[in-house]
């Protein structure tokens, strides 16, 4: 089994290395998204105050959501192209193959964190956090790329083709970004937030950099929800796709 | 005249009637053949024609032999798709060792029967059993001893050649160094060997089908499924498939092969089942079926059964 998954794993990174849209979205979108905002709104660029201290804990969850088009578009193009009926006909299961895009899109959303805070750090960006904060976020990152990869399997068994799943994801893109991310919600809105997963994620990661505990009850509570969220999501999405998605 | 006479006239009366309306049938059905004759002539194709095929096809009983040693063993296999009838009660047995060829226009039902073998597929109805293991319940079983070569040459263009081939002796979970000396083997022996460390993108279409053929062989799997393999081949190539395919038999490998090449079917294949309008219309030795059917080649055969050409399609 872990021979299975370790060549699948190792096949969706090197897709990610060279196939230029998919390193494009998942590695240098969010670097540049970072250093764009930096420069303008962060102390480097001579903001003051530096929006950007605010901005940056969104950042990282804007970075995790484009990981929703990233999946449908390979799930979908690999329908297209036969091989997911070829993978189908070895003794992989679904279960093995679909692990290995959670497991390779956490190792992406790893890698994003990372990228987004050494580039946040060098636009002047001093998060109040330590190791267990740190870890504490790239948990509630793991989770999100789990939603993504989630709402990405949803995507592609509603796409008829790549294009299309580029397209399509930005339904579960778009609300995200603009709702639960880095922008600043009128009270009214908030209700919309609270069923989007990149809202509770960027309001944890909010609360830890800016020196809060990473145990409060609070954070915690996020972390519940975001851990059933994404648990419902990837469930639903693969139920889906096995259903719907003609492989 | 009493009652008794009375019934007696009536029935010789209703005899007489019957017996002129039987003149009227077989009349009818003279013209029937002869009609049927004339279109046979003419080579066109017929709508409706499955009617008329599925009074010719092979019964189960012609085509199991319980003392066989069998690879794969098909029964009353149907598929469904809404009000489509891709595959329409199946009977068949290939043996083991068999390079068993399903030959028939584009649409017969040739990738529906083998789609639901290989598992990708579920009967709507009828059994059938690969290697022993019953395809409804034992899928996983029968994924273990499979390969099989998809008509669209399914292959990672971002992959390298070797890659791609690494990566499904992985899903395997072959030895690596068994794995090695395999695709080694196979890339020489295809020619691919100059070409297994570039990126598939690369590749020209004869190239891409043949990785497309090591990737299905690689497992080294007992039966082996391949679905029209050298569809948009070149002469040249088509030939050395030809030979590969040919010496996979040296391996004592079970082959079942689709095609709608009359000239591939006759040169590699043990036995050939004739598929038409999901229903196998007929089934033996190339030679068997030319005499039993007096053609020069298996197109005739074809013809002589349906009255069209294999090539025309459904």
């Amino acid at each position: 089994m872990i021979q299975r998954v370790l060549a699948l794993v190792k096949m969706e990174l090197l897709k990610l290395i060279r196939e230029p849209a998919n390193l494009f979205m998942n590695l240098l979108f969010p670097a540049i998204l970072t250093l764009v905002f930096g420069l303008a709104f962060g102390s480097l660029g001579g903001a003051d105050p530096p929006l950007f201290d605010m901005m940056a804990p969104g950042l990282f969850a804007y970075a995790c959501i484009f990981i929703i088009m990233t999946v449908s578009m390979s799930f979908t193009d690999d329908r297209e192209n036969g091989l997911l009926k070829r993978i189908n006909v070895t003794p992989t299961t679904s279960t093995q193959f679909i692990g290995s895009h959670i497991i390779t899109n956490m190792l992406i959303a790893v890698i994003q964190l990372a990228i987004v805070y050494v580039l946040s750090f060098i636009m002047g960006y001093r998060p109040n956090v330590d190791v267990s904060g740190v870890i504490m976020a790239f948990i509630f990152m793991l989770f999100l790329s789990l939603c993504s990869v989630g709402l990405g399997l949803i995507t592609a068994t509603i796409a008829k083709s790549a294009g299309a799943a580029s397209g399509l994801s930005f339904i579960f893109i778009l609300p995200q970004m603009f709702f639960g991310t880095f922008i600043i919600l009128p009270e009214g809105i908030r209700i919309i937030a609270a069923f989007l997963p990149s809202y509770y994620v960027t309001d944890a990661i909010t609360t830890i950099f800016n020196g809060g505990s990473p145990f409060a009850v609070g954070v915690l509570m996020q972390l519940g929800i975001i851990a059933l969220m994404s648990v419902v999501i990837v469930i639903l999405g693969i139920f889906l796709f096995k259903k719907y998605g003609k492989v | 005249m009493n009652d008794k006479e009375k019934m007696e006239n009536l029935i010789d009366e209703l005899k007489k009637d019957l017996s002129s309306k039987n003149k009227e049938i077989v009349g009818y059905l003279e013209k029937i053949e002869a009609l049927e004759q004339e279109i046979m002539k003419l080579q066109k194709p017929i709508p409706g024609e499955a009617s008329k095929v599925r009074s010719k096809r092979e019964k189960p009983e012609d085509i199991f032999d319980p003392d066989s040693a069998s690879a794969i063993i098909i029964k009353d296999l149907v598929k469904q798709f809404d009000d489509v009838t891709a595959v329409n009660g199946i009977n068949l047995e290939v043996k083991k060792g068999e390079l068993f060829g399903l030959l028939g226009p584009n649409g017969a039902g040739k990738t529906t029967t083998i789609n639901m073998l290989v598992g990708l597929l579920n009967p709507t109805e009828g059994t059938a059993t690969v290697g022993g293991y019953d395809v409804k319940r034992d899928l996983s079983k029968i994924k273990e001893m499979i390969g099989v070569c998809p008509q669209e040459a399914s292959v990672y263009k971002f992959l390298k050649g070797r890659e791609n081939v690494e990566l499904f002796g992985n899903l395997f979970e072959m030895d690596k160094k068994v794995l090695k000396e395999r695709a080694d083997k196979f890339f020489e022996t295809s020619g691919l060997k100059e070409a297994s460390n570039r990126k598939a993108k690369g590749y020209s279409g004869g190239m891409i089908r043949q990785l497309n053929l090591i990737i299905a062989l690689i497992n080294d799997p007992k039966i082996v499924f391949l679905d029209e393999p050298t569809v948009g081949m070149d002469p040249r190539a088509r030939r050395n498939t030809w030979n590969f395919i040919g010496d996979l038999k040296q391996d004592d490998k079970t082959i079942i092969l689709t095609t709608h090449y009359i000239e591939e079917a006759e040169a590699l294949c043990d036995r050939v089942g004739i598929i038409d309008y999901g229903e196998l219309i007929a089934l033996g030795t190339p030679k068997e079926l030319m005499k039993k059917h007096d053609a020069k080649d298996l197109e005739e055969v074809f013809m002589k059964i349906t009255g069209r050409r294999i090539l025309e399609g459904v």
